[in-house]
């Protein structure tokens, strides 16, 4: 954490000069600002401060939006949490179903042109991809020229001009945040499926060579049976803990797809941020970000112990 | 207790001697501006004033400007003259009001490139005016040779290592006798080659690593060929802003905003963007593979430390990450990109290779090497590092095609590398522009699917490599 102050606050560029318009006749305004932010203090007196803030989750006050960082980031870490959450369950079902069946008919064409496919998808730039699809499915008169394709909204988080601007648990007001959560998730959801699919396939490969497969096969149990009460449960350990390691490439996928899709989750908070050197946002995000990957290794940890009780916790 | 303090301030000590060096370098560059200022007096006699506004200048952008005008009065009844300095600034395409300044002498910061127009107007009590322009050429600062040429200068660096090396062996041979090239030494080249030769056979066999090294081929061929057949695309052709210019004969992709053609930069980009990703990923690997030895043949409180720190960098969301380096990095060119890419990429790499070197470490024939005496840098040098190679170098080709996507990602939120053509400047422009809405499909669809080829390419070759080299160690 301290290294993560010293690192926000040795990014060059001094962060006033954002807020204050050039100028003598600003000159109060700004020194009043300093001592406020406490940008006069000495660098180990700031640190001491943020310290001391961080634990009792003081999180001071944005420099620009002037408003506290915590309720900033917990209202942005809501719509992340939305995003990345259903793009990794997308991305977790769609993987495992593809993985799961092109190492059942390994070699066929399904297998060769699944891998192929999801290994393109992994190539791509996630906001390459992001923009593709928001140009097909977005603009009237897109490049394809096909009128019969569904239209979806190209940014946003939901209709705010239809609904207004405050969010309630209300019918219509969910089904357009769910509308308007289609393309973003997509898009992460389809760029990491290789992973998940491929390491899938990997490992029942491996298992489906073992004796045990074959005893259920003599048994007469169907394709289906074999999969899902055989190969699968041996399978899944070292998913869980590829997707609990994917989890900072998911959240860096997210800012890109937030950033193209103008979703207000984290993502796009950092990179205006980072413009506007607004160091508490910065922090508590890359604060945030470090716990939510613990956290999720922390998970992973639980959800390998349920699957695969073999496994101690040390 | 005390011993222990000193040694502790000598880095701070360094950074304030480096500190006080920098504030003296810049006092005495700045210093040697101002020498060509000697103010022209012209008298005339009985006449309105007149103005001097001192001689042209050529200064680097950044530096700061003194204007020493000068003015007579030429009617004796006349005094109080008023000077007015109006700057204007313009460059090739533009022209804006800059600055306007009231006094004799002044300075102002010439903070862009371009011609600054300096007009000095005085005007006496009787109304009388009269005003001088001089101009003031802002241009880039000069790069410095280590500026221009740091990444050759490293190349040619571990070269001429490695060369040193292989001389010294040599001349020690002939000194003590032995034959230059020894008989196990020509065995064990025969026996790389065959490994290496069934190695390839075994790719060319494998569908994922044969389609891998046909792509590759293709974008190796576009990336040495390509910058030759591609026109100029870094001088601007034209007045930028208006030159979107659809497709046509002369340039079947169009142009883009400055008017280049956008299959030039396609051509010219595949050489750009494959140096940074080969570039930065070595950097990475040279990293992590260091990191990770260490950590794991070192062992103990010293591995814990380290793989933390890991941890802790790992944490850190990736893209987060880099940009702070690159607000550190400062002015972002080819080497600064490179430098930010694979000084972030390197965690994932020390990882894998410290849990290689955990179980080498345990096996016997470490233990015997260590057994008769031999030093922890030979064991890692002779037995340790050998082993883990296959590993590093598969890993090394699955983190080219990262950091060429790193590359474009940062292009692209405009974190870009100044004054080169990459794909994901390309890429960039092109979105911010709206090349669709123009029409300019290609402006975007042609370089995210090189991108999309190269990074497949490199990602193939480099799975099919991890399977063919590490077969059990497929699993991770």
């Amino acid at each position: 954490m301290i290294l993560n102050f010293l690192l926000i606050h040795f990014m060059p560029g001094d962060p006033l000069s954002n807020m204050v318009p050039k100028g003598a006749r600003y000159q109060n305004l700004r020194w009043s600002l300093s001592e406020k932010f406490h940008l006069n203090a000495s660098l180990p007196e700031q640190l001491v401060v943020y310290l001391y803030n961080t634990i009792t989750l003081d999180w001071g006050v944005s420099y620009q939006y002037n408003r506290s960082v915590s309720s900033i980031i917990f209202q942005d870490l809501k719509w992340t949490m939305l995003l990345v959450g259903s793009s990794t369950f997308i991305m977790v079902i769609l993987g495992i179903i593809i993985g799961a069946l092109s190492a059942y008919r390994r070699g066929s064409a399904f297998d060769v042109s699944a891998t192929a496919i999801t290994l393109f998808f992994y190539g791509m730039p996630v906001f390459w991809f992001a923009l593709i699809l928001q140009l097909v499915f977005t603009t009237n008169a897109n490049p394809l020229g096909i009128s019969w394709w569904p239209q979806l909204p190209p940014s946003g988080y939901y209709d705010v001009g239809r609904f207004g601007p405050e969010l309630k648990w209300e019918l219509p007001i969910i089904l357009s945040v769910l509308k308007y959560l289609i393309l973003p998730a997509a898009t992460l959801a389809i760029g990491s499926l290789a992973g998940v699919s491929l390491v899938m396939r990997g490992a029942l490969v491996d298992t489906m060579t073992e004796d045990y497969i074959l005893t259920a096969r003599a048994k007469g149990l169907t394709d289906y049976g074999v999969l899902r009460h055989h190969a699968l449960p041996n399978g899944m350990p070292p998913m869980v803990a590829l997707i609990a390691m994917d989890i900072a490439f998911i959240i860096g996928g997210a800012y890109q797809v937030e950033w193209v899709f103008n979703y207000p989750g984290l993502g796009f908070r950092t990179i205006t941020s980072i413009g506007d050197l607004d160091f508490p946002i910065l922090q508590f995000i890359v604060v945030v970000g470090g716990v939510a990957v613990v956290v999720a290794n922390f998970l992973a940890d639980m959800i390998l112990y349920y699957i695969d009780p073999r496994i101690k916790i040390s | 207790m005390g011993k222990h303090r000193l040694w502790r301030s000598v880095p701070a000590f360094f950074l304030l001697v480096a500190a006080v060096a920098l504030l003296a370098c810049g006092h005495y560059f700045q210093n040697c501006l101002d020498t060509e200022h000697a103010p022209v007096l012209v008298l005339f006699q009985d006449e309105g004033p007149t103005a001097s506004a001192g001689g042209n200048q050529t200064v680097w952008k950044g530096d700061t400007v003194i204007l020493n005008g000068s003015g007579s009065t030429g009617f004796e009844g006349a005094e109080n003259l008023n000077y007015t300095w109006s700057i204007t600034h313009s460059t090739k395409t533009t022209r804006t009001h800059f600055a306007t300044l009231y006094g004799m002498n002044q300075t102002f910061v010439a903070n862009r490139t371009g011609v600054y127009t300096v007009n000095l107007t005085v005007r006496d009590s009787l109304d009388r005016t009269d005003s001088d322009e001089v101009y003031i050429f802002a241009e880039e600062p000069p790069k410095t040779f280590l500026e221009q040429h740091w990444l050759s200068l490293i190349v040619a660096g571990v070269l001429l290592f490695i060369g040193a090396i292989l001389l010294r062996k040599t001349i020690m041979n002939i000194r003590t006798g032995q034959p230059v090239v020894s008989e196990a030494s020509r065995e064990k080249t025969k026996l790389w080659l065959r490994k290496s030769r069934s190695t390839m056979k075994q790719l060319l066999r494998n569908p994922m690593g044969c389609a891998g090294v046909i792509i590759l081929i293709f974008f190796g061929v576009m990336a040495v060929v390509g910058p030759m057949l591609a026109g100029d695309v870094k001088t601007l052709s034209s007045v930028p802003g208006s030159q979107l210019n659809l497709p046509s004969k002369e340039h079947p992709f169009g142009t883009d905003n400055f008017g280049i053609d956008i299959l030039d930069e396609l051509l010219y980009g595949a050489r750009t963007s494959m140096i940074v990703g080969v570039f930065s990923a070595v950097i990475a690997s040279v990293l992590g593979a260091a990191v990770g030895l260490y950590a794991g043949y070192a062992g103990g409180w010293k591995d814990e430390v380290v793989m933390r720190a890991n941890d802790v960098v790992l944490s850190i969301p990736w893209l987060v990450l880099m940009i702070v380096v690159a607000a550190f990095i400062g002015k972002i060119d080819l080497g600064g990109m490179i430098l930010i890419i694979g000084l972030t990429g390197w965690s994932y790499t020390a990882r894998l290779v410290r849990a290689q070197v955990l179980s080498i470490k345990e096996r016997q024939y470490v233990e015997r090497a260590k057994a008769i005496g031999a030093s922890d840098f030979s064991i890692i040098g002779t037995h340790i590092f050998p082993n883990t190679f296959p590993m590093i170098f598969a890993n090394t080709i699955l983190t080219v095609a990262v950091s060429i996507l790193s590359e474009a990602t940062l292009s692209f939120l405009g974190l870009r590398p100044v004054g080169e053509v990459t794909w994901g400047t390309m890429l960039s422009f092109a979105s911010e522009n709206s090349a669709f809405e123009n029409n300019l499909h290609y402006w975007i669809l042609a370089p995210g699917l090189c991108i999309v080829l190269l990074v497949l390419g490199f990602t193939l070759l480099g799975y099919a490599l991890d399977e063919i080299l590490n077969p059990k160690l497929r699993r991770r």
